[in-house]
């Protein structure tokens, strides 16, 4: 188990003793068995949060322990199955090297360390890059490697920080694929990103960030359903969907077509009227993803 | 899947780095050397080796060490290469030490690629003596200590340690001419020679330093060393959050 305990992380710069506030009074806990996403805009943490948990900066206030260890501790003595924002390897290995490389450190025995190399290098498109070195890669080729040398190995903690940066949609798909393959009952997978819609597919929990605070948890079991989202409603004529639906905005020369905000419930409560009243439907999708809305709604933007 | 602890799992690809980097160069800068020597004294009397390898010893040692220790821990802290490597279950103390004392071991060859060089030149022997190959030893250790020292808070720790002993060695020629001459030795000059490490008693073509002065050259060199290893375990390698 992870838990956060009203961490914090302030820079203080040695020169002018100014103070940043990068993370503050951060209280989380992740379960075995989770994949949690984190959620903010830039500058919001997530870097730094992920740098703590992986005891690449203590924290300035609070505490993180794993399994009851420190940060440090834990990763020295378990590991932890990592992809950096940018993935940075140096620039004369070549592919097969660096993950082999990577193998090493990750403690994959030696008799098994070809094999689990080659079969990251299929599993991920890399057999046709085996001669470049990493500075040929393209970005996105770059960021499979790095995904690769986070695969190797067994670990309990798998942070992902973000994950689909270059990607392709091709890739991108086939990444979802794989996350949902590292799922084990043992396992958290924590994946730091700018997308949403990402995060909403493959985690159970969405931690939000801004400004270095934790505005909310988003479960998608439970919170979630019951939030206010937008919607996008297309009617045949011009029904008046205001007046059952308070807030509902016509959109602007696109004649019949509304943008409301409403829960579930709200929404076919008032769908129910217009129908009822002959209104016909031709239409009706969420306009942003439930994440989203949660997500706007707690940076306030 | 049963995992490889050993600490020494990735010695193997570290020795061949420094293979391929820093103990190639020496190989091919002795044996250049080598030629250029062969290339002066032609059919002239061959000099005493032992005299010709300690002067090549001493004037190429720091520049050796510089190449050999020189960003060991800084340069990988600067690219965040540390990121990848410490995901993994291994201590960065540990990796940064391997590493380093697989650079002493490649600066300690210099002798014998120097030495055989000098013999197939002029036929008249390696010049290699127990003596030289301790006192490089002990110059590593020095020179090394304070390189790895200064790799774990700068990229430029070649750099910093290269004006450190620029600095020492003139603060210490001082210190000697005011003696010889009977002045008084400012204060904040003999201190700061007492302070700074000794690296004057470095001295590959001489006889290996002795008694409170060999103390002294350990003492500095393993404390370096000690003292780099608890900033590796105690200072966290990130210093922002992307870093």
């Amino acid at each position: 188990m992870i838990r956060f305990e009203a961490a914090g992380k302030t820079y203080v710069s040695l020169l002018t003793r100014r103070r940043v506030e990068a993370l503050a009074d951060f209280t989380l806990e992740l379960q075995p068995g989770e994949v949690v996403g984190i959620a903010g805009p830039n500058g919001a943490g997530k870097s730094t949060l992920i740098s703590l948990l992986l005891g690449f900066l203590h924290p300035s206030a609070g505490r993180i322990t794993l399994d009851g260890l420190s940060p440090r501790d834990y990763v020295e003595s378990r590991g932890v199955g990592y992809l950096t924002e940018l993935v940075n390897l140096p620039s004369q290995w070549k592919v097969p090297d660096a993950l082999g490389r990577m193998a090493v450190l990750a403690g994959i025995p030696a008799s098994e360390r070809d094999g689990a190399v080659r079969e990251v290098m299929v599993r991920l498109g890399l057999e046709e890059h085996r001669a470049k070195r990493i500075k040929q890669l393209s970005k996105g080729n770059l960021q499979r490697v790095g995904l690769g040398q986070a695969l190797l190995g067994t670990f309990d903690l798998v942070v992902l920080d973000e994950p689909t940066h270059g990607l392709d949609p091709l890739w991108t798909q086939r990444f979802r694929d794989i996350v949902a393959e590292l799922r084990r009952p043992d396992r958290i997978i924590l994946i730091a990103s700018h997308n949403l819609d990402e995060l909403e597919q493959l985690s159970d929990r969405v931690a939000i960030l801004d400004h270095g605070r934790l505005q909310r948890v988003v479960d998608h079991g439970t919170t979630v359903t019951a939030d206010a989202v937008a919607w996008r409603l297309v009617f045949e004529g011009t029904p008046d969907v205001a007046a059952v639906l308070p807030g509902a905005l016509p959109v602007a020369g696109r004649e019949g077509t509304w943008r409301a905000m409403a829960s579930r419930a709200e929404l076919s409560r008032g769908l129910a009227t217009l129908l009822s009243a002959g209104a016909v439907l031709v239409e009706c999708v969420p306009e942003q993803g439930r994440l989203a809305s949660a997500f706007h709604e707690a940076v306030k933007r | 899947m049963t995992r490889d602890r050993s600490p020494l799992r990735y010695l193997g690809h570290q020795a061949r780095d420094v293979a391929r980097g820093p103990l190639a160069l020496f190989v091919v800068v002795s044996a250049g050397l080598a030629f250029i020597l062969w290339r002066v004294f032609g059919a002239r009397e061959a000099p005493d080796p032992a005299d010709l390898l300690g002067g090549l010893v001493a004037g190429t040692l720091l520049v050796a060490v510089l190449i050999a220790a020189g960003g060991v821990a800084g340069n990988d802290i600067k690219q965040g290469y540390y990121r990848a490597w410490f995901s993994k279950p291994i201590a960065p103390w540990w990796f940064y030490l391997q590493r380093w004392l697989l650079g002493g071991v490649a600066v300690l060859t210099i002798p014998l690629w120097l030495g055989t060089g000098l013999a197939l030149a002029f036929g008249a022997g390696t010049g290699i003596s127990a003596a030289l190959v301790g006192n490089v030893a002990l110059g590593y250790l020095l020179i090394g200590g304070a390189v790895l020292l200064a790799s774990t808070v700068s990229a430029r720790d070649w750099l910093v340690v290269f004006l450190v002993y620029f600095f020492q060695r003139r603060l210490e020629e001082v210190q000697q001419m005011l003696d010889g001459l009977g002045q008084d030795v400012p204060w904040a000059v003999d201190a700061l020679v007492r302070v700074l490490p000794p690296f004057h008693l470095v001295t590959p073509g001489a006889a290996l330093p002795e008694g409170g002065e060999l103390v002294r050259l350990l003492g500095y060199g393993l404390g370096m060393v000690a003292l780099a290893v608890v900033v590796l375990r105690s200072r966290p390698l990130g210093s922002g959050g992307r870093a």
